[in-house]
């Protein structure tokens, strides 16, 4: 055994406790110590620009085959964010990683017997994976979006006459290109980043209520994929009036621009309800979360 | 210093902890004994506070784990060696346990020398070996320089050198004034770190004394005498007020009597006498005695199955 010269003095013992800043960093430090965690935050930043690009390359391809109708729904700004269907995916795995990791190898043992408070560990792992995952999405969802409207100028879009809505493009001949004060495009292109956030919270409720990596990504995935089609195979009378409850529809309703009345009425929420009804799905999830966990054995 | 009071769990219909009442006193090596599954894991989770007691206390120099501000500080424990994420260092696992009691990085640095994972600290630890993790858990237990602490089976896995290393550890940290519990399903392990000893057996305490109190109240001084004229000779013995049994060898085993006695006995009777010597009861045997009855799951031989 190696002795050391100067043992290490500890700060005193009797004042404070291990808090939340504390749990924090050491949540950070878990987070940013593994490579899994990069991997995901890539795979957003790289589909979110990349496949959005491309996207919008093939879409402005087809600009001059697209009927009427169609150019209606042209949206020049869900088009940059086409790489978020990929995103939250990756998000929701990153979510749900950061608690499940430490189920399967039982380190979570050694977080709990940290801290007497357990709330803490949870607080502080939504803390730090909430903030990691906005950071990136936002930069990726604008990153995006600039990217996207330099390859439609690069069609020889037009911008939309001042003061315009993005929905009257469909009167424009050329292929209309949006800048973030069009209509709705900040808000569109925010919320793209939120939508993200709101999910990578949810996976991170799931993971601490699941337990299991697979458990929970597979719950996680079941919201956004398998509900929706269980929703299509009900009778239209039921499915039309729960669709527009759905965690991914209302991903979508928080990112449209070209909401027009006759498309969407009744399908979609309006972008802000969306937010808020996402934000209590999330928040219903972290706290019966926060109830299992003080409550179960670890 | 822990107390257990009347300390009860259970998982559905199993019974894993039954109404435990011990302490563990500081400055010495408490060993916590019984057959796999006794309920020693469940035991030392509901003193850190993973497993909530259905009935009873467990405190940690008289206050619960969840009054414990710097849990850390207080206790440290080695549950799992393995439950490290295989991905991260073992310098980065440290320090992400480090801050959460606000624990200096130098403290880590320190540690890592105590165990001798210096040189591999920043290295996955999922390339390590179990004895490697066992160290690695055991740095994580001492992070905080705790008084009291709790290690689950430590010197599982470990190689010979290693386990020597574990022993002369505990031994110096009970040294220092701590409070030092670890389990082991091994006796004999247990008579060469411990002095104080807990046993229980399907959750229930068996034995709450020391090691030396433990051996003598439950081994009976044995003699292994051998004789031409055994039936003369256990006679005697049995006049003499000796118990006698035959081994399968054809040997006596005698008790009641010192190796001494029964040399007078025989002599006084006239009766040859070619071995005389006294028997070792290992401690394994009295503690496979103790909780033959009380072991969840037995192992069993072939020929046992075939009877």
């Amino acid at each position: 055994m190696t002795t050391v010269a100067e043992p290490v003095a500890l700060p005193a013992i009797d004042r404070g406790r291990a808090g939340l800043s504390g749990q924090v960093r050491s949540e950070w430090t878990k987070l940013r110590s593994v490579r899994s965690t990069w991997v995901c935050l890539a795979i957003v930043v790289v589909a979110g620009i990349g496949l959005s690009a491309l996207v919008t390359n093939v879409e402005a391809g087809r600009w001059g085959t697209l009927g009427l109708a169609d150019r209606a729904t042209f949206d020049p700004v869900r088009f940059s964010q086409t790489g978020s269907f990929l995103s939250q995916f990756v998000v929701g795995v990153l979510g749900a990683l950061v608690v499940t990791s430490e189920y399967a190898t039982g380190s979570i043992r050694t977080t709990l017997s940290a801290t007497s408070r357990r709330t803490t560990v949870l607080t502080a792992k939504l803390i730090v994976v909430g903030l990691v995952v906005l950071v990136v999405a936002e930069v990726t969802a604008f990153a995006s979006f600039f990217t996207s409207q330099a390859i439609l100028l690069a069609h020889g879009a037009k911008a939309l006459p001042p003061g315009s809505s993005i929905v009257t493009q469909v009167t424009s001949p050329t292929i209309p290109y949006v800048s973030l004060s069009d209509g709705g495009a900040l808000r569109a292109v925010f919320l793209s980043g939120i939508y993200l956030l709101l999910l990578a919270l949810l996976a991170c409720a799931i993971g601490f209520l699941v337990r299991h990596t697979a458990g929970a990504i597979a719950t996680f995935v079941g919201i956004l994929l398998v509900l929706p089609l269980i929703l299509d195979v009900l009778p239209s009378s039921i499915s039309g009036a729960f669709e527009k409850y759905l965690p991914s529809n209302l991903g979508l309703a928080m990112t449209l621009v070209t909401t027009r009345k006759t498309d969407f009425a009744g399908v979609l929420l309006p972008p802000w309800p969306a937010v808020g009804l996402l934000v209590a799905y999330a928040a219903v999830a972290v706290a019966v979360a926060t109830v299992l966990l003080v409550r179960r054995d670890a | 210093m822990i107390s257990a009071e009347g300390l009860t769990k259970s998982y559905g219909s199993t019974r894993a902890v039954d109404g435990l009442t011990f302490e563990v006193r500081p400055g010495v090596v408490t060993g916590f004994l019984g057959p796999n599954g006794s309920g020693k894991s469940t035991t030392m989770r509901m003193v850190v506070g993973l497993d909530h007691p259905d009935a009873g206390t467990v405190t940690i120099g008289g206050r619960g784990f969840h009054d414990l501000r710097w849990p850390l500080r207080e206790v440290g424990a080695l549950l799992e060696a393995k439950a490290i994420h295989p991905g991260r260092t073992a310098y980065d696992h440290l320090l992400a346990i480090a801050h959460t009691n606000s624990i200096p990085r130098g403290r880590v640095d320190e540690v890592l020398g105590m165990v001798g994972l210096e040189g591999v600290s920043r290295r996955r630890a999922g390339k390590f070996s179990l004895g490697m993790s066992q160290r690695l858990g055991i740095a994580t237990a001492l992070l905080g320089d705790p008084g009291v602490l709790l290690f689950d089976e430590p010197v599982n896995g470990l190689d010979p050198e290693g386990i020597l290393w574990v022993r002369t550890l505990l031994q110096s940290l009970a040294a220092e004034g701590r409070t030092v519990f670890v389990s082991s399903h091994l006796m004999s392990e247990m008579a060469l770190t411990a002095t104080d000893l807990v046993v229980i057996g399907r959750g229930r305490l068996i034995a709450d004394t020391t090691v030396d109190d433990f051996i003598a109240s439950n081994t009976e001084a044995t003699v292994l005498v051998r004789s031409p004229s055994p039936a003369e000779l256990t006679e005697a013995l049995v006049s003499a007020g000796a118990c006698v049994s035959v081994a399968d060898d054809g040997g006596l085993l005698v008790t009641g009597a010192d190796a001494a006695r029964v040399g007078d006995v025989a002599l006084a009777a006239g009766v040859a006498v070619h071995e005389l010597s006294p028997v070792q009861v290992s401690l394994e045997q009295v503690f496979m005695e103790l909780t033959s009855d009380m072991v969840d799951y037995h192992g069993h031989t072939p020929a046992e199955v075939g009877t």
